[in-house]
């Protein structure tokens, strides 16, 4: 039995559906739960957390976990799907310590929250950056600059005087 | 009075104003120079102030060792043995924009990035040269439509010769710094330094 049918098993009430996702398998389930299947699934073998990608469709955010286990050599593929007006999920911090930049990377490009994540800032763009580039609604129109402070530190403007040749 | 002592009133310095184009010549020191170089046995050389300094910056354009993206690879490639960058006397990267005048702007400027290339450029010696490598660089080019890439380098430094490439092969390379040092070679100093008037 797959590990995605697994799970169908443990918790019927908590997995939406199962299917494949690039032939791995996928298991859909609700926000809620996922702090409980994910303790399942770190006991299932599951050690490594390869990959959180989040995707904006307009009318909700999903956001995907890939595992993959060195134990048995199988994958598996948790997907979460959220609210578009208050995408939040629970952080899996606490189960995958990797989870802490993946999620400060899918925070800051994307802009999901995740309650119980000790360090929620931005990783890849600066501090003071406006938006989430990888939404759909992100303004492209407006060019932001960064440039030096007194101690190195980056500064964020739509005004480019400093940084531009006049 | 003291015989020792001159009476610096009674002394009258008279110039002699140059008259024929020899005493002209005389007055150069040209000739006693030329004169003096015969007695050893010696080369002369004329040349132009202009020339004597391209020649020397032309000949050891040292760049700074900054690689931004996958162009710097192609930098390194230029720099080993097999095309051999030494043989323009550019072999030396220096770790320091003090030590340079020249800098590869090899890869994709980020918006996060620019004002450190821009700091790197303003931290070299006078005078300075920018090659802007590949189309990131040049144009922005394949991230021309990002939110995080500046769209060419040229808007925060001047630059000198654009290669453009995806990355640009070490020939490329090579052909853009010869074209650089084509352009320092027919550079003029003199009108700077007011001595063409």
């Amino acid at each position: 039995m797959n590990p995605a049918e697994e799970i169908k098993q443990l918790f019927p009430g908590s997995v939406v559906s199962t299917g494949l996702q690039t032939n791995k398998p996928l298991a859909t389930i609700k926000k809620e739960d996922l702090l409980i299947i994910a303790e399942k699934v770190k006991e299932m073998g599951f050690d490594n957390l390869s990959l959180i990608t989040g995707i904006d469709y307009r009318d909700r955010f999903e956001i995907i976990y890939n595992f993959f286990s060195y134990a048995k050599k199988q994958n598996l593929v948790l997907k979460v799907i959220l609210d578009h007006d208050k995408p939040e999920v629970d952080s899996l911090e606490s189960h995958w310590k990797v989870a802490d930049w993946l999620e400060r990377e899918t925070y800051d490009l994307v802009g999901i929250k995740f309650r119980g994540h000790p360090n929620l800032k931005r990783i890849l763009l600066p501090d003071g950056w406006v938006g989430h580039p990888l939404r759909k609604d992100y303004d492209m129109g407006v060019d932001q600059f960064v440039t030096l402070g007194e101690d190195g530190e980056d500064i964020v403007s739509t005004d480019g005087s400093n940084l531009l040749r006049r | 009075m003291d015989p020792l002592t001159i009476d610096t009133t009674k002394i009258k310095i008279t110039k002699k104003k140059p008259v024929t184009a020899l005493d002209k010549l005389n007055d150069t020191g040209l000739i006693s120079t030329v004169l003096a170089a015969r007695e050893r046995e010696g080369l002369i050389l004329f040349s132009t102030i202009d020339q004597i300094f391209n020649w020397a910056r032309l000949s050891s354009l040292w760049p700074v060792t900054s690689g931004l993206a996958c162009c710097a690879i192609e930098m390194m490639a230029t720099a080993m043995a097999h095309h051999d960058v030494a043989r323009f006397g550019m072999e030396i990267f220096r770790a320091s924009p003090r030590q340079a005048d020249l800098m590869f702007v090899a890869g994709t400027v980020t918006k996060r990035m620019a004002p450190r290339v821009k700091q790197l450029y303003e931290m070299m010696a006078e005078p300075k040269w920018v090659i802007s490598v590949g189309s990131c660089a040049n144009t922005g080019g394949p991230y021309h439509d990002s939110y995080s890439v500046l769209k060419g380098v040229d808007l925060i430094i001047p630059v000198d010769v654009y290669i453009p490439g995806c990355p640009p092969r070490p020939e490329a390379w090579i052909y853009g710094i010869i074209q650089l040092r084509e352009k320092i070679k027919n550079k003029g100093y003199g009108a700077k330094w007011g001595l063409n008037k």
